[in-house]
């Protein structure tokens, strides 16, 4: 019985980020858009998870929450998946040829992942003739840059009680 | 540094082609998909637009139902927050009641006057709008576009274009109808663009969003009288949308001309689509 409540509650804590990458997806927070910050909860949720625990979030469910996200703000279909499916790759490239992870590390590659990642998105939305805010995107960037400690603690809490 | 090359290919390689830690999915497949869907976005055939619209209108009806415990929340905190601001409530009420009196007098008089003078001139007095209501359901922000969904779409006649109230008050169009809901681009968005005339000055212009609150007038002429507190209608004359429906009024801020909006958008619950206008009436 013992064994099952621990097994039940490991599965349900596995299962927290793709949770969480659904529930923000399908209410539409994926970008928490203040006057004066614009952070993407999406990107860091995948990025976080591929570099650390892969397994958790599959890119088919990466894949979904993105179209998912596409429908809700009504860009074109693709999109959001896309820039969500670069992220992931970006993380799990520096995953291969890193060896020790730490905050520092995690928050300096994740620089370079936004920029591509936002120019993909960029390239993405001015070839379907939508309309770009490129302030948006500049503040979008330095935003979620600034604020990915703070979820990397949080998730790192999620992680270390995974793997105990 | 033939190794390091290699280290990289090798780490790109497996990054991307190979499936990996329990994916069932490569990464690169995925990628293609995606940007193939984004091309493929472009194209308008009938059965692609009837998968888009079982796509939207389920992902629409999934997301209405996920966000059921969030608005929860929001309605709990939104009553108790007018619950303690009852009495400051009230002593408004008073006050609007009594000025609301006054002018209904004068209301009266000047509708009277009108229809006089309507006749006078031979105009058509009664609207040929057909509206149709529906339930927003959901209204996301969302940092692309400033628009909400709503619960009827081609099953209730509703087609693109079509002007969008809430009450009385004009709040956008619709842009994009499923089989069974359309999206309403607000006049807060950045592509509104709505032909107005304001009230009493009488100029034409454009009501411009920029994806604030409060949407700007363009092309108004140099010598314009618009000032604070002038009404703003919708003109008419794109042929689309009825001339004279309620738009908002003019506040002047630092040197910008700018729209309060008689509607509060975050706050809209019901709105009437015209399903007939100008076009179609004629």
């Amino acid at each position: 019985m013992d064994g099952f409540y621990k097994k039940e509650k490991f599965n349900f804590i596995s299962l927290l980020p793709i949770f969480l990458l659904f529930f923000i997806s399908l209410n539409g927070n994926s970008v928490v858009d203040l006057i004066y910050f614009s952070i993407s909860i999406h990107y860091i949720i995948v990025y976080y998870w591929i570099l650390r625990k892969p397994e958790t979030l599959g890119y088919g469910f990466i894949f979904i929450s993105g179209i998912i996200t596409d429908v809700i703000y009504g860009s074109p279909l693709g999109v959001n998946a896309l820039s969500l499916l670069i992220i992931a790759a970006v993380a799990a490239y520096v995953r291969a040829v890193t060896v020790k992870i730490t905050l520092i590390t995690d928050w300096i590659s994740f620089i370079p992942a936004l920029l591509i990642t936002n120019f993909i998105y960029f390239l993405s939305v001015y070839f379907s003739n939508y309309p770009v805010d490129y302030l948006f995107i500049l503040k979008n960037s330095i935003s979620t840059f600034i604020f990915y400690p703070v979820l990397w603690v949080f998730f790192s809490i999620i992680f270390n009680f995974l793997k105990s | 540094m033939d190794t390091n090359r290699e280290d990289i290919s090798i780490a790109i390689r497996s990054a991307f082609l190979s499936k990996g830690t329990k994916q069932r999915f490569s990464l690169l497949a995925l990628i293609i998909i995606s940007t193939i869907l984004i091309f493929i976005e472009k194209i308008e055939t009938k059965p692609l637009n009837y998968v888009r619209l079982l796509i939207n209108d389920t992902i629409f009806k999934s997301s209405s139902v996920a966000s059921l415990p969030y608005k929860g929340i929001n309605t709990i905190t939104k009553k108790t927050k007018n619950h303690f601001n009852l009495y400051d409530n009230y002593n408004e009420l008073k006050i609007e009641n009594s000025e609301l009196k006054n002018n209904i007098l004068k209301n009266n008089f000047l509708e009277l006057e009108n229809t006089q003078l309507r006749k006078l001139i031979d105009e058509q007095t009664s609207s040929k709008s057909n509206f149709v209501s529906a339930r927003v359901m959901l209204d996301n922000k969302s940092p692309y576009i400033n628009s909400f969904i709503i619960n009827a779409g081609s099953n209730k006649k509703i087609k693109n274009g079509k002007a969008v109230l809430s009450g009385k008050n004009f709040v956008g169009r619709i842009v994009d109808v499923n089989y069974f809901s359309s999206r309403v681009l607000l006049v807060t968005d950045l592509n509104s663009k709505i032909a107005i005339i304001t009230e009493p000055s009488g100029h034409h212009a454009l009501l411009s969003g920029h994806g604030e609150k409060k949407p700007t007038l363009e092309y108004l002429p140099k010598d314009h009288s618009v000032r604070d507190g002038n009404k703003v209608y919708t003109s008419g004359k794109e042929g689309v949308f009825a001339p004279g429906i309620p738009i908002g009024s003019v506040k002047i801020e630092k040197n910008i001309i700018k729209v309060l909006l008689f509607s509060n958008l975050s706050q809209i619950t019901f709105v009437n689509i015209a399903i007939k206008d100008l076009t179609e009436s004629k």
